[in-house]
């Protein structure tokens, strides 16, 4: 079993965000990114199926800030074998189109039997790496999935649909599955763990093709919500604004 | 007085009972001696000879149980003072005509009387003693059940402590010890009653012998016979029992004491084997930090399990056991001790390694209930540490990849990711400088006498940084010149260091030492205890010079002191009650300053029965405050809040608290972080709202100085973080 697993590096929601001057993305040299929330149960269901039917795990992501190698030894220390970056003279942002097919190029090179992704990523929310590393490969797709296990060249993985309603599918591997959520709870990576790996671990390397395209689309405008301008904010600690939120109950006749 | 035969028996048995009782004892010291290194003691010698002199005054005893420990100070004198009794007791058996009685002058060898007699008088009284101890302490465990010396439901026992054998070993020593002294002391009676006369320095042996008037001259030679052999042939007899029992406390104890910790309070264990770090920091492969099998543990921690008097103190002030959780430290010792036993001659001599996981010793639920409030090992009369096991198990445990409690790995995710247990990037980690009427000077910048490290609780949360404020503002009107390191602060790991998450320990500790050494500045002050407690223990491998660390209560003392700040609005009006915190005052031994700090403010102090070493933990250390789930059971926090009530405000006839109109408010003081949280919580949770208020100690000094600031100027409002 060969599996692969695409992860995104994102900008981090720990801080407040900051936009850019220009006013079309966030301020990158402000933020700090992490690993797409998704994209850890991604890595967790892999060493799962790896500890469950044997084989072996390639993480792999487009390094777009220079600083993918931490979330790659973290994904090496909780049990993935091997780590690659797709590199190149990178900037964010990096539409998901662009990054869809360097993932494809880099994956195709590994002939994997079961490619992960994250279900969606948290910066543009869009959806459609795997979909789209699925028809770049030409394998079959599964995405919302929160379950998986493989026997004889074929997966069994769970969906959950709206109103609570379960499905299991059977798709002939190779295929590319989104992973809403692992069968448990992503492991912890101890740090001595993780230092240890970036001593020892080697990171492959693929150059990024500058010349594949991007998505055709372009971002106008980024702003931050805009209060509709009639929220009067109550100033004051704790108690003083629960008098004045009395107050304003009691004026409008609602106590 | 013996038989030839008896003479030849004695020394047979004692040849063959003390050789076996011998190689017992060298394998106890194999057994120890298999657990990994420790760091190295120093000056040995005169640490065991303090060790012997706090045993013979009983120092470590009266830590707790101030009742029972009296009666264990009178076994205790008694069964030392008998090592000399069994010396001439020996003698009088083998040498013919050799006796003690009456100043010795009917004894074939001449004594110096004045001597004898005071060494009778002693004896007879002893005797006496430590039948009565011995006596409490059987009728303390077997008619009134003391409760104190059982477990929680749940606590995992090693099967055969769980069928009660402590209470057997418990029995057979007591019985024993009842036999050997009684037997003794009837055998002097005796010896008195065939003389028909009483001994003055033999008070109650001649009460006693008056028992015995009318017995025959066989029955007499009989009885004494029956007595020495009552009295000697049972000690030998109970040698090899000694190996295997709790009673071996009497002489591991003293050697245990002598050979304990000598690092810092403060200062954990490192987690691998000292030995283990041939070149440079890196350890050997194949020592893994933390233990998982017996023999991971350091060879003191196989000591303390020989140490064990099983006497459950530990449990007493344990906030864990106390809210009957599964967490029983006395459990660990006991257990240890029943593990061993049960594979005792493998261990000893089969030189290879028995394989007995420490599951059997402490279940995973128990590891993860530990506050590491040092309580345990404070109060242990024989210097154990039960505590250290559960750090070494825990360290294993995240370095194995033990499933985690989920709120724990969120916390240490998030300290790995941002530095900081609230999920906030560093950025925001001088957010609450904002509020201030003036700017806080970075000391990665700017030049400061003060560096103050602020810690996560007072820089997040934002039920503290309104007291992190006020701190900030009474030391810019004392004119203390302090700085911050701002964004470049990290957690000091020092929690993280107890929850077993090493590598993350080292990891922050470096950022923030890199920090440090950015900084310039003399001093560091810090409002949170656990931080004070990794900066001041914990930080010298990591920073290239050790600054002293205070706390803001030993630097707000001296404010006072110095006159650049003064009482003008004194507090006569409170009634207060203050929390020691554990790294703050058992960890760090700081008890002085806020006391000091509350008499200069006029307030009339009350001392809760637990204060200074013996301070309540809270709850919240160790990494408690980071579990995703609350256990059932009365919270440490809540338990406190009602004795300080019942301190403040003490019950009447079962009416609840009684608080009095003009009694002045009743305040609960602390001075860390993580209490005004706990406490606070803890207020709401008992229904106590209105009663009793928590307050900083800052929130104090604020009032009491008139304020810590004038109102600020509407221009300028512009301030903040660097
Ligand atoms: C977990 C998850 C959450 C997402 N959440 C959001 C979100 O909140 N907001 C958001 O904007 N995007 C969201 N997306 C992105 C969304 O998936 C993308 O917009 C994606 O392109 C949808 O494509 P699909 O192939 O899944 O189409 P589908 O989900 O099958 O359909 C999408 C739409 O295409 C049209 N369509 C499809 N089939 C036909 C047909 N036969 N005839 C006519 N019209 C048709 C319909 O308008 C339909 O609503 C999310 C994606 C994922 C994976
Ligand atoms: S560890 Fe110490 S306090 Fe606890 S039971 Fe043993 S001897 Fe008593
Ligand atoms: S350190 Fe405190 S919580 Fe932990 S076992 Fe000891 S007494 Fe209990």
């Amino acid at each position: 079993m060969n599996i692969v697993v695409a992860i995104k590096h994102v900008p981090s929601t720990a801080d407040e965000l900051e936009i850019n001057d220009e006013g079309v993305n966030l301020d990158f040299d402000e933020v700090d990114f992490t690993i797409n929330e998704f994209d850890e149960q991604a890595i967790e269901q892999a060493v799962l199926v790896k500890e469950a039917s044997g084989g072996e795990v390639t993480v792999i992501g487009v390094d777009v800030i220079e600083e993918l190698d931490g979330v790659l030894h973290t994904a090496l220390a909780k049990g993935a074998d091997k780590a690659a970056k797709i590199v190149g003279d990178l900037e964010p942002p990096i539409d998901s189109h662009t990054q869809a097919r360097w993932l494809a190029d880099a994956i195709g090179g590994l002939t994997p039997d079961l490619v992960l992704t994250g279900v969606q990523a948290v910066d543009d929310l869009d959806g459609q790496i795997g979909p789209m590393l699925a028809a770049y490969l030409d394998l079959p797709y599964v995405g919302v999935v929160t379950g998986l296990s493989v026997s004889d060249g074929t997966a069994t993985v769970h969906k959950e649909y709206a109103g609570g309603v379960m499905a299991e599918f059977e798709v002939n591997l190779p295929a590319v599955v989104g992973v809403q959520a692992a069968e448990k709870p992503p492991r912890y990576a101890p740090i001595s763990k993780i230092r240890q790996m970036a001593k020892s671990a080697d990171l492959e390397e693929y150059e990024a093709d500058e010349n594949v395209g991007d998505s055709g689309c372009e971002i106008r405008k980024m702003a931050k919500p805009v209060s509709a301008g009639h929220a009067e904010m109550l100033e004051g600690d704790a108690e003083e604004v629960a008098e004045k939120i009395i107050e304003i109950l009691e004026e409008r006749g609602l106590l | 007085m013996l038989t030839s035969i008896e003479r030849v028996l004695f020394i047979l048995m004692a040849l063959a009972l003390g050789g076996l009782a011998g190689a017992g004892f060298y394998g106890i010291y194999r057994i120890v001696r298999s657990g990994r290194s420790a760091p190295p003691r120093q000056n040995v010698l005169s640490n065991l000879i303090r060790a012997a002199i706090d045993v013979l005054l009983q120092k470590p005893m009266f830590r707790s149980r101030p009742v029972l420990s009296t009666f264990h100070a009178f076994i205790f004198f008694g069964f030392s003072f008998y090592f000399l009794v069994n010396v001439t007791d020996v003698l009088e058996g083998f040498i013919p005509g050799f006796e003690l009685v009456y100043g010795g002058q009917n004894s074939s060898i001449s004594l110096p009387a004045g001597l004898v007699n005071l060494f009778n008088l002693t004896a007879d009284i002893l005797s006496v003693l430590t039948l009565l101890g011995m006596i409490v302490f059987l009728v303390r465990r077997f008619l009134a059940h003391d409760r104190r010396l059982k477990f929680n439901d749940g606590v995992l026992l090693n099967p055969k402590v769980a069928k009660g054998w402590i209470g057997y070993d418990s029995l057979i020593v007591g019985v024993f010890i009842l036999l050997h002294v009684g037997s003794r002391f009837l055998g002097q009676a005796l010896r008195l009653a065939e003389y028909g006369q009483s001994d003055p320095f033999m008070p109650f042996a001649s009460l006693t012998a008056n028992l015995f008037t009318g017995l025959s001259e066989g029955g007499f030679t009989a009885a004494i016979h029956t007595t020495w052999w009552l009295a000697l042939g049972l000690i030998l007899l109970f040698l090899p029992y000694f190996v295997r029992s709790k009673h071996i406390h009497l002489m591991i104890a003293p050697i245990n004491i002598g050979l304990g910790k000598q690092t810092p309070r403060g200062e954990l264990d490192p987690a691998t084997p000292p030995a283990a770090h041939t070149n440079g920091d890196e350890p050997a492969d194949d020592e893994d930090p933390g233990a998982r099998v017996l023999q991971d543990l350091s060879w003191p921690r196989m000591l303390d399990a020989y140490a064990c008097i099983m006497c459950n103190r530990c449990n007493d002030v344990c906030p864990a056991h106390s809210q009957g959780l599964v967490l029983s430290p006395a459990a660990v010792e006991v257990n240890k001790r029943y593990l061993i036993n049960e594979d005792f001659t493998a261990l000893a001599f089969k030189g290879d390694r028995i394989d007995k996981p420490l599951t059997d010793v402490i279940s995973p639920e128990a590891v993860w209930a530990c506050t590491t409030c040092y309580a345990c090992v404070r109060v242990c009369p024989v210097g154990n540490e039960p505590m250290a096991d559960i750090v070494d198990i825990r360290r294993r445990m995240i370095i194995e990849g033990d499933e985690l409690d989920s709120g724990i790995q969120t916390a240490l995710e998030s300290l790995a990711k941002n530095g900081n247990w609230f999920g906030k990037g560093s950025r925001g980690r001088s957010r609450w400088t904002k509020g201030l009427e003036f700017k806080v000077k970075d000391v990665t910048k700017e030049e400061a006498e003060y560096l103050w490290f602020v810690g996560d609780t007072a820089s997040f949360d934002a039920r503290v940084t309104p007291i992190t404020q006020t701190v900030a503002r009474v030391l810019k009107r004392a004119g203390v010149d302090f700085g911050i390191l701002g964004r470049l602060e990290r957690n000091s790991g020092n929690d993280v260091r107890r929850v077993g998450e090493e590598g993350l320990f080292e990891q922050l500790a470096e950022d923030n030492a890199a920090a440090l050494g950015k900084g310039q500045f003399q001093k560091i002050v810090t409002t949170d205890p656990h931080s004070l407690n990794a900066l001041r223990n914990e930080y010298g491998p990591f920073v290239e010079s050790q600054w002293p660390v205070l706390h803001y209560t030993n630097l707000l003392l001296d404010l006072f002191q110095s006159g650049k700040l003064n009482v003008t609005h004194p507090l006569s009006h409170y009634r207060v009650t203050y929390h020691d915190p554990c790294y703050l005052g058992r960890y760090n031994g700081e008890f002085s300053a806020p006391r000091q700090l509350l008499e200069l403010m006029g307030v009339e102090l009350t001392e809760m029965p637990r204060n200074c070493e013996n301070s309540y933990c809270c709850g919240a250390g160790g990494g408690q405050i980071w579990l995703g789930s609350t256990p059932a059971g009365e919270r440490p926090a809540e338990n406190r809040i009602r004795e300080a009530l019942a301190t403040l405000a003490p019950p009447s006839n079962g009416d609840g608290n009684v608080i009095e109109p003009d009694d002045g408010q009743l305040l609960f003081v602390v001075t860390c972080p993580k209490d005004v949280i706990m406490y606070t919580d803890a207020v709401k949770t008992t229904g106590n709202e209105g009663k009793i208020e928590v307050r900083d100690m800052i929130q104090l000094v604020e009032e009491a100085i008139g304020g810590a600031m004038p109102e600020p100027e509407p221009e300028t409002q512009s301030g903040g973080e660097a």
